[in-house]
Protein backbone atom coordinates (compact mmCIF):
# COMPACT_ATOMS: atom_id res chain seq x y z
CA UNK A 1 0.00 0.00 0.00
CA UNK A 2 1.39 3.75 -1.22
CA UNK A 3 1.77 5.92 1.68
CA UNK A 4 0.90 9.50 0.76
CA UNK A 5 3.39 11.44 1.87
CA UNK A 6 4.12 15.86 2.01
CA UNK A 7 5.22 16.19 -1.58
CA UNK A 8 3.18 14.09 -3.00
CA UNK A 9 2.09 15.86 -6.05
CA UNK A 10 5.92 16.47 -6.97
CA UNK A 11 7.17 13.42 -6.06
CA UNK A 12 5.10 9.91 -6.14
CA UNK A 13 4.52 7.22 -3.17
CA UNK A 14 6.71 4.64 -2.45
CA UNK A 15 4.71 1.68 -2.39
CA UNK A 16 6.58 -0.16 0.33
CA UNK A 17 5.02 -3.59 0.52
CA UNK A 18 5.86 -4.21 -3.25
CA UNK A 19 9.52 -3.20 -2.42
CA UNK A 20 9.95 -5.49 0.67
CA UNK A 21 8.28 -8.24 -1.92
CA UNK A 22 10.89 -7.59 -4.32
CA UNK A 23 13.99 -7.56 -2.34
CA UNK A 24 12.95 -10.55 -0.28
CA UNK A 25 12.96 -12.37 -4.01
CA UNK A 26 15.88 -11.00 -5.02
CA UNK A 27 18.27 -11.43 -2.10
CA UNK A 28 16.65 -15.25 -1.57
CA UNK A 29 16.66 -15.72 -5.34
CA UNK A 30 18.66 -19.09 -4.75
CA UNK A 31 15.62 -20.32 -3.41
CA UNK A 32 13.19 -19.23 -5.45
CA UNK A 33 11.39 -21.70 -7.00
CA UNK A 34 11.83 -23.29 -10.94
CA UNK A 35 9.63 -24.10 -13.87
CA UNK A 36 9.86 -27.53 -14.39
CA UNK A 37 11.93 -28.43 -17.66
CA UNK A 38 11.82 -31.40 -19.86
CA UNK A 39 8.19 -32.16 -18.99
CA UNK A 40 7.12 -33.85 -22.25
CA UNK A 41 6.78 -37.32 -21.94
CA UNK A 42 9.91 -39.40 -23.15
CA UNK A 43 11.81 -42.83 -23.59
CA UNK A 44 15.41 -44.03 -23.38
CA UNK A 45 15.79 -46.03 -26.91
CA UNK A 46 19.60 -46.16 -27.19
CA UNK A 47 22.28 -45.20 -24.79
CA UNK A 48 26.32 -45.16 -25.56
CA UNK A 49 28.56 -44.23 -23.48
CA UNK A 50 27.12 -40.41 -21.91
CA UNK A 51 24.87 -40.28 -24.68
CA UNK A 52 21.71 -41.16 -24.56
CA UNK A 53 18.99 -41.23 -27.67
CA UNK A 54 15.16 -40.39 -26.60
CA UNK A 55 11.90 -40.55 -28.14
CA UNK A 56 9.09 -38.32 -27.69
CA UNK A 57 5.86 -40.33 -28.94
CA UNK A 58 3.39 -38.35 -31.32
CA UNK A 59 0.27 -37.38 -29.11
CA UNK A 60 -1.47 -38.28 -32.46
CA UNK A 61 0.82 -39.63 -35.30
CA UNK A 62 0.16 -38.00 -38.12
CA UNK A 63 3.76 -38.39 -40.01
CA UNK A 64 5.97 -41.06 -41.12
CA UNK A 65 8.89 -39.33 -40.86
CA UNK A 66 10.27 -39.02 -37.76
CA UNK A 67 12.23 -35.75 -36.58
CA UNK A 68 15.96 -36.49 -35.12
CA UNK A 69 17.00 -33.55 -33.15
CA UNK A 70 21.05 -32.79 -32.75
CA UNK A 71 21.74 -30.47 -29.65
CA UNK A 72 25.04 -28.66 -29.85
CA UNK A 73 27.71 -30.43 -27.71
CA UNK A 74 27.89 -27.34 -25.29
CA UNK A 75 25.11 -26.77 -24.14
CA UNK A 76 21.73 -28.97 -22.17
CA UNK A 77 19.81 -31.04 -24.24
CA UNK A 78 16.42 -29.57 -22.44
CA UNK A 79 17.08 -26.29 -24.35
CA UNK A 80 14.50 -28.47 -27.02
CA UNK A 81 12.45 -29.07 -23.99
CA UNK A 82 12.28 -26.23 -22.12
CA UNK A 83 8.91 -25.65 -20.07
CA UNK A 84 5.68 -26.70 -21.04
CA UNK A 85 3.91 -24.20 -23.58
CA UNK A 86 7.79 -23.40 -24.55
CA UNK A 87 8.87 -26.15 -26.00
CA UNK A 88 9.67 -27.32 -29.35
CA UNK A 89 9.35 -30.99 -28.75
CA UNK A 90 5.86 -30.40 -26.97
CA UNK A 91 4.96 -28.48 -30.44
CA UNK A 92 6.00 -31.38 -32.55
CA UNK A 93 4.32 -34.09 -30.49
CA UNK A 94 1.03 -32.42 -30.67
CA UNK A 95 1.75 -31.67 -34.09
CA UNK A 96 1.66 -35.41 -34.93
CA UNK A 97 5.73 -36.13 -35.02
CA UNK A 98 7.51 -38.71 -33.56
CA UNK A 99 10.79 -37.14 -32.28
CA UNK A 100 13.79 -38.47 -31.22
CA UNK A 101 16.42 -36.38 -29.02
CA UNK A 102 20.53 -37.79 -28.81
CA UNK A 103 21.32 -36.03 -25.86
CA UNK A 104 25.32 -36.26 -25.70
CA UNK A 105 25.51 -36.13 -22.11
CA UNK A 106 28.36 -35.03 -20.03
CA UNK A 107 31.78 -36.05 -21.33
CA UNK A 108 34.00 -36.89 -18.52
CA UNK A 109 38.28 -36.57 -18.40
CA UNK A 110 37.94 -40.66 -20.12
CA UNK A 111 36.48 -39.07 -23.33
CA UNK A 112 39.01 -35.91 -23.57
CA UNK A 113 39.93 -37.41 -27.28
CA UNK A 114 36.91 -38.14 -28.68
CA UNK A 115 36.14 -35.44 -31.79
CA UNK A 116 34.05 -34.22 -33.96
CA UNK A 117 34.48 -37.28 -36.33
CA UNK A 118 33.97 -39.90 -33.37
CA UNK A 119 30.60 -38.07 -32.19
CA UNK A 120 29.51 -38.11 -36.20
CA UNK A 121 30.30 -41.51 -36.84
CA UNK A 122 30.27 -43.38 -33.63
CA UNK A 123 27.24 -41.48 -32.27
CA UNK A 124 25.22 -39.41 -34.64
CA UNK A 125 25.49 -42.25 -37.05
CA UNK A 126 24.32 -45.13 -35.15
CA UNK A 127 22.24 -42.77 -33.18
CA UNK A 128 20.06 -42.57 -36.46
CA UNK A 129 19.88 -45.87 -37.42
CA UNK A 130 18.32 -46.85 -34.10
CA UNK A 131 16.05 -44.63 -34.47
CA UNK A 132 15.00 -45.59 -37.64
CA UNK A 133 14.74 -48.98 -36.62
CA UNK A 134 12.91 -48.22 -33.29
CA UNK A 135 10.29 -46.11 -35.43
CA UNK A 136 10.46 -48.42 -38.73
CA UNK A 137 10.29 -45.68 -40.54
CA UNK A 138 12.39 -45.53 -44.29
CA UNK A 139 13.43 -41.94 -43.78
CA UNK A 140 14.12 -39.39 -41.05
CA UNK A 141 14.36 -35.90 -40.94
CA UNK A 142 17.27 -33.87 -39.20
CA UNK A 143 17.30 -30.87 -37.23
CA UNK A 144 20.63 -29.72 -36.35
CA UNK A 145 20.97 -26.50 -33.69
CA UNK A 146 24.54 -24.34 -33.44
CA UNK A 147 26.86 -26.90 -33.84
CA UNK A 148 24.52 -29.58 -33.99
CA UNK A 149 23.47 -27.89 -37.29
CA UNK A 150 27.14 -28.40 -38.53
CA UNK A 151 27.10 -31.96 -37.24
CA UNK A 152 24.07 -32.43 -39.19
CA UNK A 153 25.32 -31.16 -42.28
CA UNK A 154 28.79 -32.99 -42.34
CA UNK A 155 26.44 -35.90 -41.78
CA UNK A 156 24.11 -35.82 -44.28
CA UNK A 157 26.99 -35.46 -46.86
CA UNK A 158 28.43 -39.14 -45.86
CA UNK A 159 25.23 -40.54 -44.72
CA UNK A 160 23.68 -43.84 -45.91
CA UNK A 161 20.95 -44.11 -44.37
CA UNK A 162 17.86 -42.71 -46.07
CA UNK A 163 17.71 -38.57 -44.96
CA UNK A 164 14.03 -37.00 -46.24
CA UNK A 165 14.55 -33.88 -44.98
CA UNK A 166 17.73 -31.56 -43.63
CA UNK A 167 17.07 -28.62 -41.08
CA UNK A 168 19.47 -26.52 -40.12
CA UNK A 169 19.27 -23.85 -37.32
CA UNK A 170 21.87 -21.03 -36.99
CA UNK A 171 24.87 -23.34 -37.67
CA UNK A 172 28.32 -21.79 -38.19
CA UNK A 173 29.60 -23.19 -41.28
CA UNK A 174 31.71 -20.70 -42.57
CA UNK A 175 34.26 -18.79 -40.62
CA UNK A 176 35.38 -16.36 -43.36
CA UNK A 177 33.06 -13.90 -43.02
CA UNK A 178 31.54 -11.98 -40.84
CA UNK A 179 31.26 -13.26 -37.54
CA UNK A 180 31.06 -12.22 -33.96
CA UNK A 181 34.23 -13.22 -32.26
CA UNK A 182 36.48 -10.16 -32.41
CA UNK A 183 38.24 -9.41 -35.67
CA UNK A 184 41.92 -9.36 -34.05
CA UNK A 185 41.02 -13.07 -32.07
CA UNK A 186 39.88 -14.61 -35.40
CA UNK A 187 43.31 -13.64 -36.85
CA UNK A 188 45.31 -14.41 -34.04
CA UNK A 189 43.28 -18.14 -34.58
CA UNK A 190 43.59 -17.88 -37.89
CA UNK A 191 47.67 -17.38 -38.10
CA UNK A 192 48.24 -19.31 -35.18
CA UNK A 193 49.43 -16.42 -32.57
CA UNK A 194 46.07 -17.10 -30.64
CA UNK A 195 46.82 -21.29 -30.06
CA UNK A 196 45.00 -22.64 -27.02
CA UNK A 197 45.79 -26.16 -27.79
CA UNK A 198 48.57 -26.48 -25.02
CA UNK A 199 46.23 -25.16 -22.60
CA UNK A 200 43.31 -27.00 -23.34
CA UNK A 201 45.68 -30.16 -23.10
CA UNK A 202 46.50 -29.90 -19.74
CA UNK A 203 42.93 -30.11 -19.12
CA UNK A 204 41.61 -32.47 -21.02
CA UNK A 205 37.84 -31.41 -20.81
CA UNK A 206 37.77 -27.64 -20.76
CA UNK A 207 35.94 -26.82 -17.69
CA UNK A 208 32.52 -25.29 -17.30
CA UNK A 209 33.80 -21.89 -15.56
CA UNK A 210 36.28 -21.43 -18.22
CA UNK A 211 33.55 -22.47 -21.64
CA UNK A 212 31.15 -20.00 -19.64
CA UNK A 213 33.44 -17.12 -19.73
CA UNK A 214 34.62 -17.88 -23.54
CA UNK A 215 31.17 -17.06 -24.31
CA UNK A 216 30.59 -14.32 -22.41
CA UNK A 217 33.99 -12.84 -23.62
CA UNK A 218 32.74 -13.32 -27.30
CA UNK A 219 29.25 -11.62 -26.38
CA UNK A 220 29.27 -9.56 -23.29
CA UNK A 221 32.22 -9.76 -20.86
CA UNK A 222 29.90 -7.92 -17.98
CA UNK A 223 26.68 -8.71 -18.29
CA UNK A 224 24.39 -7.68 -15.20
CA UNK A 225 21.55 -6.32 -17.08
CA UNK A 226 19.82 -10.05 -16.61
CA UNK A 227 20.24 -8.87 -12.38
CA UNK A 228 18.69 -5.26 -13.31
CA UNK A 229 16.02 -6.71 -15.04
CA UNK A 230 15.58 -9.01 -12.14
CA UNK A 231 15.01 -6.50 -9.67
CA UNK A 232 13.10 -4.36 -11.71
CA UNK A 233 10.50 -7.35 -12.24
CA UNK A 234 11.08 -9.41 -8.65
CA UNK A 235 7.23 -8.48 -8.06
CA UNK A 236 5.89 -10.67 -10.38
CA UNK A 237 6.37 -14.01 -9.18
CA UNK A 238 6.12 -15.87 -12.85
CA UNK A 239 8.80 -13.78 -14.05
CA UNK A 240 11.08 -14.91 -11.03
CA UNK A 241 10.08 -18.46 -11.93
CA UNK A 242 11.39 -17.85 -15.46
CA UNK A 243 14.25 -15.79 -14.78
CA UNK A 244 15.57 -19.10 -11.98
CA UNK A 245 14.55 -21.30 -14.97
CA UNK A 246 16.66 -19.55 -17.58
CA UNK A 247 19.35 -18.94 -15.32
CA UNK A 248 19.88 -22.23 -14.53
CA UNK A 249 19.90 -22.88 -18.38
CA UNK A 250 22.73 -20.83 -19.07
CA UNK A 251 24.86 -21.69 -16.47
CA UNK A 252 24.42 -25.22 -17.07
CA UNK A 253 27.50 -25.52 -19.77
CA UNK A 254 28.16 -29.42 -20.97
CA UNK A 255 31.92 -29.38 -21.12
CA UNK A 256 33.79 -29.31 -24.54
CA UNK A 257 36.34 -32.26 -24.78
CA UNK A 258 39.73 -31.08 -26.39
CA UNK A 259 39.65 -33.49 -29.29
CA UNK A 260 36.16 -31.94 -30.58
CA UNK A 261 37.42 -28.39 -29.38
CA UNK A 262 40.86 -28.60 -31.54
CA UNK A 263 39.50 -29.74 -34.74
CA UNK A 264 36.25 -27.34 -34.24
CA UNK A 265 39.06 -24.52 -33.58
CA UNK A 266 41.49 -25.99 -36.12
CA UNK A 267 39.80 -27.32 -39.14
CA UNK A 268 36.65 -25.43 -38.95
CA UNK A 269 37.53 -22.17 -37.77
CA UNK A 270 41.20 -21.74 -38.82
CA UNK A 271 40.99 -23.75 -42.00
CA UNK A 272 37.69 -23.08 -42.91
CA UNK A 273 37.35 -26.95 -44.26
CA UNK A 274 33.93 -27.04 -44.41
CA UNK A 275 33.72 -24.56 -47.31
CA UNK A 276 36.90 -25.69 -48.89
CA UNK A 277 35.22 -29.49 -48.97
CA UNK A 278 38.51 -30.45 -47.46
CA UNK A 279 36.99 -31.82 -44.42
CA UNK A 280 36.32 -35.53 -43.55
CA UNK A 281 35.00 -38.15 -41.22
CA UNK A 282 37.23 -41.21 -40.72
CA UNK A 283 38.64 -41.07 -44.13
CA UNK A 284 35.28 -40.33 -45.77
CA UNK A 285 35.22 -37.05 -47.04
CA UNK A 286 32.89 -34.48 -46.89
CA UNK A 287 31.68 -32.87 -49.60
CA UNK A 288 28.37 -30.71 -48.95
CA UNK A 289 27.41 -31.23 -53.03
CA UNK A 290 26.56 -34.53 -51.88
CA UNK A 291 23.35 -33.36 -49.73
CA UNK A 292 20.21 -33.86 -51.91
CA UNK A 293 17.75 -33.51 -49.22
CA UNK A 294 15.05 -30.87 -48.80
CA UNK A 295 17.10 -28.68 -46.68
CA UNK A 296 15.47 -25.40 -44.90
CA UNK A 297 18.63 -23.36 -42.91
CA UNK A 298 17.00 -20.88 -40.03
CA UNK A 299 18.80 -18.16 -39.39
CA UNK A 300 18.05 -15.75 -36.04
CA UNK A 301 17.61 -11.79 -36.86
CA UNK A 302 19.08 -11.03 -33.13
CA UNK A 303 21.62 -13.75 -33.10
CA UNK A 304 24.86 -12.47 -30.70
CA UNK A 305 27.12 -15.85 -31.27
CA UNK A 306 26.61 -16.94 -34.91
CA UNK A 307 26.37 -14.21 -37.85
CA UNK A 308 23.95 -14.96 -40.71
CA UNK A 309 26.55 -14.68 -43.03
CA UNK A 310 28.35 -17.89 -41.73
CA UNK A 311 25.31 -19.67 -42.38
CA UNK A 312 23.99 -18.33 -45.79
CA UNK A 313 27.25 -20.51 -48.09
CA UNK A 314 25.48 -23.76 -47.19
CA UNK A 315 22.27 -23.04 -49.39
CA UNK A 316 25.22 -22.63 -52.53
CA UNK A 317 27.03 -25.65 -51.69
CA UNK A 318 24.55 -28.24 -51.29
CA UNK A 319 22.74 -30.06 -54.50
CA UNK A 320 19.66 -30.01 -53.50
CA UNK A 321 16.87 -28.97 -55.42
CA UNK A 322 13.73 -27.54 -52.77
CA UNK A 323 15.94 -25.14 -50.37
CA UNK A 324 14.83 -22.23 -48.20
CA UNK A 325 16.83 -19.55 -45.81
CA UNK A 326 14.53 -18.30 -43.67
CA UNK A 327 15.17 -15.34 -41.20
CA UNK A 328 13.69 -16.04 -37.38
CA UNK A 329 13.25 -12.96 -34.82
CA UNK A 330 14.75 -14.42 -32.91
CA UNK A 331 18.06 -14.76 -30.80
CA UNK A 332 20.35 -17.51 -30.85
CA UNK A 333 18.87 -19.20 -27.51
CA UNK A 334 15.34 -18.22 -27.50
CA UNK A 335 14.48 -19.46 -31.20
CA UNK A 336 15.13 -22.83 -28.94
CA UNK A 337 14.01 -21.92 -25.71
CA UNK A 338 10.61 -19.80 -26.60
CA UNK A 339 9.28 -22.42 -28.81
CA UNK A 340 9.27 -20.45 -32.10
CA UNK A 341 11.76 -23.11 -33.68
CA UNK A 342 8.75 -25.74 -33.56
CA UNK A 343 6.32 -23.95 -35.23
CA UNK A 344 9.25 -22.62 -38.14
CA UNK A 345 9.29 -26.53 -37.85
CA UNK A 346 5.92 -27.72 -38.01
CA UNK A 347 5.19 -25.29 -40.86
CA UNK A 348 8.02 -26.41 -43.11
CA UNK A 349 7.87 -30.18 -42.25
CA UNK A 350 4.29 -30.84 -42.79
CA UNK A 351 4.57 -31.00 -46.58
CA UNK A 352 7.61 -33.18 -46.68
CA UNK A 353 6.84 -35.73 -44.15
CA UNK B 1 -4.79 4.31 0.47
CA UNK B 2 -3.87 6.47 -1.51
CA UNK B 3 -4.95 6.81 -5.63
CA UNK B 4 -1.33 7.47 -6.70
CA UNK B 5 0.42 5.49 -8.96
CA UNK B 6 3.23 3.73 -7.03
CA UNK B 7 6.87 5.20 -7.84
CA UNK B 8 9.35 2.26 -9.53
CA UNK B 9 12.70 3.78 -9.20
CA UNK B 10 13.88 0.60 -10.74
CA UNK B 11 12.83 1.82 -14.97
CA UNK B 12 15.34 4.68 -14.38
CA UNK B 13 18.20 2.63 -12.74
CA UNK B 14 17.61 -0.11 -15.42
CA UNK B 15 17.60 2.21 -18.81
CA UNK B 16 21.38 3.56 -16.37
CA UNK B 17 22.72 0.26 -16.06
CA UNK B 18 21.92 -1.20 -19.42
CA UNK B 19 23.53 1.79 -20.95
CA UNK B 20 26.61 1.89 -18.43
CA UNK B 21 27.25 -2.31 -19.75
CA UNK B 22 27.38 -2.00 -22.75
CA UNK B 23 29.80 1.37 -22.57
CA UNK B 24 32.28 -0.68 -20.56
CA UNK B 25 31.73 -3.99 -22.84
CA UNK B 26 32.92 -1.75 -25.86
CA UNK B 27 35.83 -0.50 -23.82
CA UNK B 28 36.85 -3.71 -22.67
CA UNK B 29 36.46 -4.78 -26.76
CA UNK B 30 38.46 -1.83 -28.05
CA UNK B 31 40.85 -2.84 -25.34
CA UNK B 32 41.26 -6.21 -25.97
CA UNK B 33 40.56 -6.33 -29.99
CA UNK B 34 44.34 -6.07 -30.81
CA UNK B 35 47.21 -8.11 -31.67
CA UNK B 36 49.06 -7.22 -28.10
CA UNK B 37 46.10 -8.56 -26.68
CA UNK B 38 45.80 -12.01 -28.08
CA UNK B 39 49.57 -12.58 -27.54
CA UNK B 40 49.05 -11.94 -23.79
CA UNK B 41 46.22 -14.27 -24.01
CA UNK B 42 48.76 -16.89 -25.74
CA UNK B 43 51.53 -16.42 -23.07
CA UNK B 44 49.43 -16.70 -20.15
CA UNK B 45 47.87 -19.77 -21.06
CA UNK B 46 51.03 -21.07 -21.98
CA UNK B 47 52.12 -20.47 -18.53
CA UNK B 48 49.40 -21.50 -16.73
CA UNK B 49 49.39 -25.13 -18.85
CA UNK B 50 53.16 -25.53 -17.94
CA UNK B 51 52.57 -25.04 -14.37
CA UNK B 52 49.37 -27.35 -15.00
CA UNK B 53 51.76 -29.85 -16.32
CA UNK B 54 54.61 -29.31 -14.08
CA UNK B 55 51.62 -30.11 -10.95
CA UNK B 56 49.74 -33.16 -13.03
CA UNK B 57 53.80 -34.46 -12.97
CA UNK B 58 54.14 -34.16 -9.35
CA UNK B 59 51.17 -35.06 -8.63
CA UNK B 60 51.56 -38.79 -10.55
CA UNK B 61 55.26 -38.82 -8.93
CA UNK B 62 53.47 -38.57 -5.83
CA UNK B 63 50.85 -41.47 -6.55
CA UNK B 64 53.24 -43.93 -7.68
CA UNK B 65 55.12 -43.74 -4.29
CA UNK B 66 51.88 -43.88 -2.17
CA UNK B 67 50.18 -46.42 -4.25
CA UNK B 68 47.03 -43.64 -5.46
CA UNK B 69 45.47 -43.61 -8.63
CA UNK B 70 45.79 -40.45 -10.45
CA UNK B 71 42.80 -39.32 -13.02
CA UNK B 72 44.84 -41.03 -15.87
CA UNK B 73 44.29 -44.18 -14.30
CA UNK B 74 40.13 -43.88 -13.67
CA UNK B 75 39.84 -43.10 -16.87
CA UNK B 76 42.08 -45.62 -18.63
CA UNK B 77 39.32 -47.86 -16.43
CA UNK B 78 36.35 -46.25 -18.00
CA UNK B 79 37.71 -46.60 -21.26
CA UNK B 80 37.88 -50.43 -21.18
CA UNK B 81 34.03 -49.96 -19.71
CA UNK B 82 33.04 -47.90 -22.73
CA UNK B 83 34.90 -50.55 -25.24
CA UNK B 84 33.23 -53.35 -23.53
CA UNK B 85 29.54 -51.26 -24.36
CA UNK B 86 30.59 -50.83 -27.69
CA UNK B 87 31.36 -54.53 -28.32
CA UNK B 88 27.96 -55.00 -26.81
CA UNK B 89 26.40 -52.53 -29.49
CA UNK B 90 28.01 -54.03 -32.13
CA UNK B 91 27.59 -57.53 -31.48
CA UNK B 92 23.97 -56.55 -30.80
CA UNK B 93 23.77 -55.24 -34.01
CA UNK B 94 25.38 -57.97 -36.16
CA UNK B 95 22.83 -60.02 -34.39
CA UNK B 96 20.12 -57.65 -36.06
CA UNK B 97 21.81 -58.39 -39.17
CA UNK B 98 21.25 -61.74 -38.87
CA UNK B 99 17.76 -61.33 -37.79
CA UNK B 100 17.19 -59.68 -41.38
CA UNK B 101 18.68 -61.62 -43.50
CA UNK B 102 16.71 -64.55 -41.95
CA UNK B 103 14.07 -62.85 -41.62
CA UNK B 104 14.40 -61.68 -45.61
CA UNK B 105 15.51 -65.55 -46.31
CA UNK B 106 12.43 -66.62 -44.65
CA UNK B 107 10.39 -64.54 -46.97
CA UNK B 108 11.97 -65.62 -50.10
CA UNK B 109 11.19 -69.38 -49.16
CA UNK B 110 7.51 -68.15 -48.32
CA UNK B 111 7.50 -67.19 -51.93
CA UNK B 112 9.19 -70.03 -53.55
CA UNK B 113 6.14 -72.50 -50.97
CA UNK B 114 3.73 -70.22 -52.61
CA UNK B 115 4.87 -70.65 -55.99
CA UNK B 116 5.30 -74.24 -55.75
CA UNK B 117 1.94 -74.98 -54.10
CA UNK B 118 0.56 -73.26 -57.67
CA UNK B 119 2.48 -75.40 -59.57
CA UNK B 120 1.26 -78.58 -58.03
CA UNK B 121 -2.34 -77.56 -58.74
CA UNK B 122 -1.58 -76.73 -61.89
CA UNK B 123 0.26 -80.15 -62.71
CA UNK B 124 -3.07 -81.49 -60.75
CA UNK B 125 -5.66 -79.77 -63.41
CA UNK B 126 -3.26 -80.94 -66.49
CA UNK B 127 -3.31 -84.27 -64.78
CA UNK B 128 -7.06 -84.42 -65.11
CA UNK B 129 -7.63 -82.91 -68.43
CA UNK B 130 -4.95 -85.53 -69.75
CA UNK B 131 -7.38 -88.62 -68.75
CA UNK B 132 -10.31 -86.55 -69.98
CA UNK B 133 -8.60 -86.16 -73.14
CA UNK B 134 -7.67 -89.76 -73.43
CA UNK B 135 -11.32 -90.98 -72.60
CA UNK B 136 -12.37 -88.09 -75.41
CA UNK B 137 -9.41 -89.56 -77.41
CA UNK B 138 -10.75 -93.10 -77.26
CA UNK B 139 -14.00 -92.56 -77.86
CA UNK B 140 -13.29 -90.38 -81.05
CA UNK B 141 -11.26 -93.97 -82.09
CA UNK B 142 -14.24 -95.89 -82.00
CA UNK B 143 -16.43 -93.73 -84.07
CA UNK B 144 -13.61 -93.42 -86.44
CA UNK B 145 -13.30 -97.41 -86.54
CA UNK B 146 -17.51 -97.68 -86.43
CA UNK B 147 -17.30 -95.17 -89.29
CA UNK B 148 -15.26 -97.22 -91.54
CA UNK B 149 -17.27 -100.17 -90.94
CA UNK B 150 -20.03 -97.87 -92.51
CA UNK B 151 -18.01 -96.82 -94.85
CA UNK B 152 -17.07 -99.99 -96.55
CA UNK B 153 -20.91 -100.96 -96.24
CA UNK B 154 -21.47 -97.79 -98.36
CA UNK B 155 -19.01 -99.02 -100.63
CA UNK B 156 -20.52 -102.29 -101.05
CA UNK B 157 -23.79 -100.65 -101.69
CA UNK B 158 -22.16 -98.78 -104.02
CA UNK B 159 -21.28 -101.73 -105.72
CA UNK B 160 -24.48 -103.26 -105.52
CA UNK B 161 -26.41 -100.44 -107.13
CA UNK B 162 -23.89 -100.61 -109.92
CA UNK B 163 -24.10 -104.28 -110.58
CA UNK B 164 -27.77 -103.44 -110.58
CA UNK B 165 -28.01 -100.93 -112.77
CA UNK B 166 -25.71 -102.82 -115.49
CA UNK B 167 -28.76 -105.97 -114.81
CA UNK B 168 -31.26 -103.56 -115.66
CA UNK B 169 -29.36 -102.54 -118.41
CA UNK B 170 -28.88 -105.42 -119.73
CA UNK B 171 -32.75 -106.53 -118.94
CA UNK B 172 -33.59 -103.42 -120.76
CA UNK B 173 -32.00 -104.44 -123.53
CA UNK B 174 -33.18 -107.62 -123.86
CA UNK B 175 -36.89 -106.50 -123.42
CA UNK B 176 -35.83 -104.66 -126.66
CA UNK B 177 -34.68 -107.42 -128.78
CA UNK B 178 -37.35 -109.43 -127.64
CA UNK B 179 -40.14 -106.46 -128.32
CA UNK B 180 -38.02 -106.27 -131.83
CA UNK B 181 -38.31 -109.80 -132.70
CA UNK B 182 -42.02 -110.11 -131.49
CA UNK B 183 -42.62 -107.21 -133.86
CA UNK B 184 -40.34 -108.79 -136.39
CA UNK B 185 -42.41 -112.46 -135.80
CA UNK B 186 -46.02 -110.55 -136.05
CA UNK B 187 -45.00 -109.06 -139.30
CA UNK B 188 -43.87 -112.00 -140.91
CA UNK B 189 -47.27 -113.91 -139.54
CA UNK B 190 -50.39 -112.18 -141.26
CA UNK B 191 -49.09 -112.97 -144.74
CA UNK B 192 -49.30 -116.80 -144.50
Amino acid sequence: MARATLYHNIIPALDIEKEMNRWNKVLNITNQPKLSVNQTPKHEVWKKNKASLWVYPAVEKKYDVPIFLINSLVNRAYCFDFTPGASVIEILVNAGYDVYLLDWGFPGYEDKDTNLEDYIDDYLRKGVQRALRHSGAESISLVGYCLGGILAAVYASIAEESIRNLVLVTPPIDWDVNTFIPDKWLEGIKNGTLNLDRFIDSYGIIPKFYQEQMFKAVNSPISYTPYINLLNHADDKRFVEKWCTMNNYLTDTVPFTRGAYKQLVNDIIKDNKLVKGEFAVHGKKVDFRNIKENLLVLSSKYDTLVHQDQSRPIMELVSSEDKTLQEVKAGHLNIALSGKLGVELDKWLCHRS
Amino acid sequence: MTNQKSFDPYDLFNKFSSQLEKQVNDLIMTNTNNPRFTRLLQKSTETTAMYKEMFKKSQELLGNQLQLPNKDDVANVAKLAIQTEEKLDSLEEQIWTLNDSVSATNKEIESIVGVSSDIIKLTKQLKTELSKTKLELAATKELSSELKVIKNELADVKGLKEELSILLQIMSEKNIDKKDHEESELASSPSK
